[in-house]
């Protein structure tokens, strides 16, 4: 495709688009949440990414790996609507609703530590745009927040939170939207093993439990051998995607 | 106290009516600015309607010289107030990240429009007193029309905390999850400059630079210590700056006091009693 051609239609994808992909699980289109196709991603006239192909379906649980600068994040922001393709196609399933069933979880808070907060109210500024009632805002927060843990401290200071509990607040306002799909900019930086672990035991329990379709950025190799039903590879531009087998290894 | 200052009204309406609304209208803006830990935008946004006033005062007493005298009306001062304002509050909110930062482009626009508008004025007797005035603040010559106006101001900035709250809160605190839950951030971050400019830009003109500045920050850096959420921060903060100078007036009346840097003091008395709160409640919380 010569121009961006991003578009979160109805449109069913086609069987081409599959063999042009080489995906894995090209068997139907039951479940797939989002299709990129030979996606390319631009700040200006540098180029980030120079074709990514990759599908997602409901329960898959992705892993992002890459160096920095891979063009993992651009790719994620693309995903989110905030960079736009120089080319290729993004294809968004209707039950996404537009972008409304994405959930995002990114590194860190940017709020201003000064600032008082309660868990409740950082929660609650994940329904930003989204046309929830009145009445069931409040159920949806606690709902949220019970998921991640946190319900006995719905009520506390944000920052009264030691850094794991915080990230789990941050993975609560993601989901406070009940995505399909969240997505998960390296949440696991700057924690200690035993919150990194904690973090994770959490998020492998929404994918497999829940079965919600995780896509979550790490440098970290071994976690995604671990946890991983497919593995995106970023590097130099280019991505590949290879299957997981549960038992071990590459399908 | 009371009786006396009662017995004022009809003489200083219009002044008490602005400085009330002014002082329920800024704060609500304020705790946005606070939120952003961007306090001294207030300060340059301030001076730089300062700039516009001598501007104005300025080209009018140029054109008069050539025979032109429309220019030399409240109306063009308070429009040229306002503009270079707005100016200010773009130049700050968009040119950080371009090599400078936020605070370095803040501290430009303070510095120039400080120094510039003493410089237009330095020849000019009446237009100092303008400007010395204004930088010590006062209420007294406040219109009907200043009041309508500031009465429109708030009640459009009410409505729209009322119906855009969580998204304003969410662009000012986080803009990365803003972006992300499709939030127009760039946009947003426009409307708010604008508005704090216009808004800062006529409260300046009419209440002068101390009264603007304290009614903006102080009342939402209390409303910071007092609250637990920032979302209550956006009706705490107006309703202790309306209450703070209401008390101010008074007093200001019975001591033959100026009423903008009355309030400014009671404001920062406010900040006081809000931080030593805070420092027992943490005390309290940690024993």
């Amino acid at each position: 495709m010569s121009t961006a051609d991003e578009r979160a239609t109805a449109r069913p994808p086609h069987a081409s688009d599959h063999s042009a992909a080489g995906l894995p699980h090209l068997a139907g289109d039951d479940g797939v949440l989002l299709r990129a196709t030979d996606l390319r991603l631009a700040y200006g006239a540098r180029e980030i990414l120079h074709g990514a192909t990759l599908e997602v379906r409901r329960g898959e649980f992705w892993f992002l790996l890459g160096g920095n600068g891979s063009g993992k994040t651009t790719f994620l922001r693309a995903l989110l609507g905030i960079v736009k393709p120089r080319a290729g196609r993004l294809w968004l399933s209707p039950e996404l609703r537009g972008r409304e069933g994405i959930g995002f979880v990114p590194q860190h808070s940017e709020i201003n530590a000064s600032l008082p907060t309660t868990i409740r109210e950082f929660v609650s500024l994940g329904l930003v745009g989204l046309r929830v009632p009145r009445s069931e805002r409040g159920a949806r927060v606690t709902r949220a927040i019970e998921r991640v843990g946190l319900g006995a401290l719905a009520g506390r200071d944000y920052w009264a939170l030691s850094g794991g509990q915080r990230q789990r607040a941050l993975v609560a306002r993601g989901l406070v939207r009940e995505p399909l799909l969240l997505i998960l900019d390296e949440p696991m930086n700057h924690l200690d093993p035993d919150a990194e672990e904690s973090l994770l035991g959490d998020l492998v329990a929404l994918n497999r439990r829940d079965g919600l379709a995780l896509l979550l950025v790490t440098h970290d190799v071994a976690m995604a051998e671990r946890h991983a039903t497919h593995v995106a590879t970023f590097s130099r531009g280019n991505v590949t995607t290879r299957a997981v087998d549960p038992a071990g290894g590459a399908a | 106290m009371i009786h006396d200052f009662v017995a004022s009204w009809s003489l200083f309406r219009d002044s008490y009516l602005a400085g009330w609304l002014l002082a329920l209208l800024l704060p609500m803006l304020g705790v946005l600015v606070v939120a952003r830990d961007q306090i001294f935008v207030g300060a340059a946004v301030s001076q730089a309607s300062l700039l516009g006033i001598a501007s104005a005062l300025r080209a009018a007493a140029w054109l008069s010289l050539a025979g032109v005298t429309w220019l030399d009306g409240d109306l063009v001062v308070s429009v040229s107030a306002g503009a270079f304002a707005i100016l200010a509050a773009l130049a700050t909110a968009g040119g950080a990240g371009r090599g400078d930062s936020h605070e370095s482009i803040t501290g430009f626009v303070f510095l120039v429009s400080s120094s510039a508008a003493v410089l237009l004025m330095a020849h000019s007797p009446h237009g100092m007193e303008e400007i010395n005035r204004l930088l010590s603040s006062t209420l007294i010559g406040a219109t009907p029309v200043d009041v309508g106006v500031f009465a429109l101001l708030l009640t459009l900035t009410a409505v729209t905390l009322a119906l855009r709250g969580a998204e304003l809160v969410l662009v000012v605190m986080d803009h990365e999850m803003a972006e992300a839950v499709g939030v127009r951030v760039d946009l947003w971050n426009g409307v708010l400059a604008v508005w704090l400019g216009l808004v800062v830009g006529l409260s300046n003109r009419v209440a002068g630079a101390i009264f603007t500045f304290g009614c903006l920050v102080l009342p939402a850096l209390a409303a910071r210590s007092f609250c637990r959420e920032v979302r209550a921060m956006l009706w705490v903060a107006p309703v202790a700056s309306l209450a703070t100078a209401g008390v101010a007036f008074v007093v200001a009346h019975d001591l033959d006091f100026p009423p903008g840097q009355t309030t400014a003091f009671a404001q920062c008395m406010l900040l006081v009693a809000a931080w030593a709160a805070r420092f027992v409640r943490a005390r309290r919380g940690g024993a």
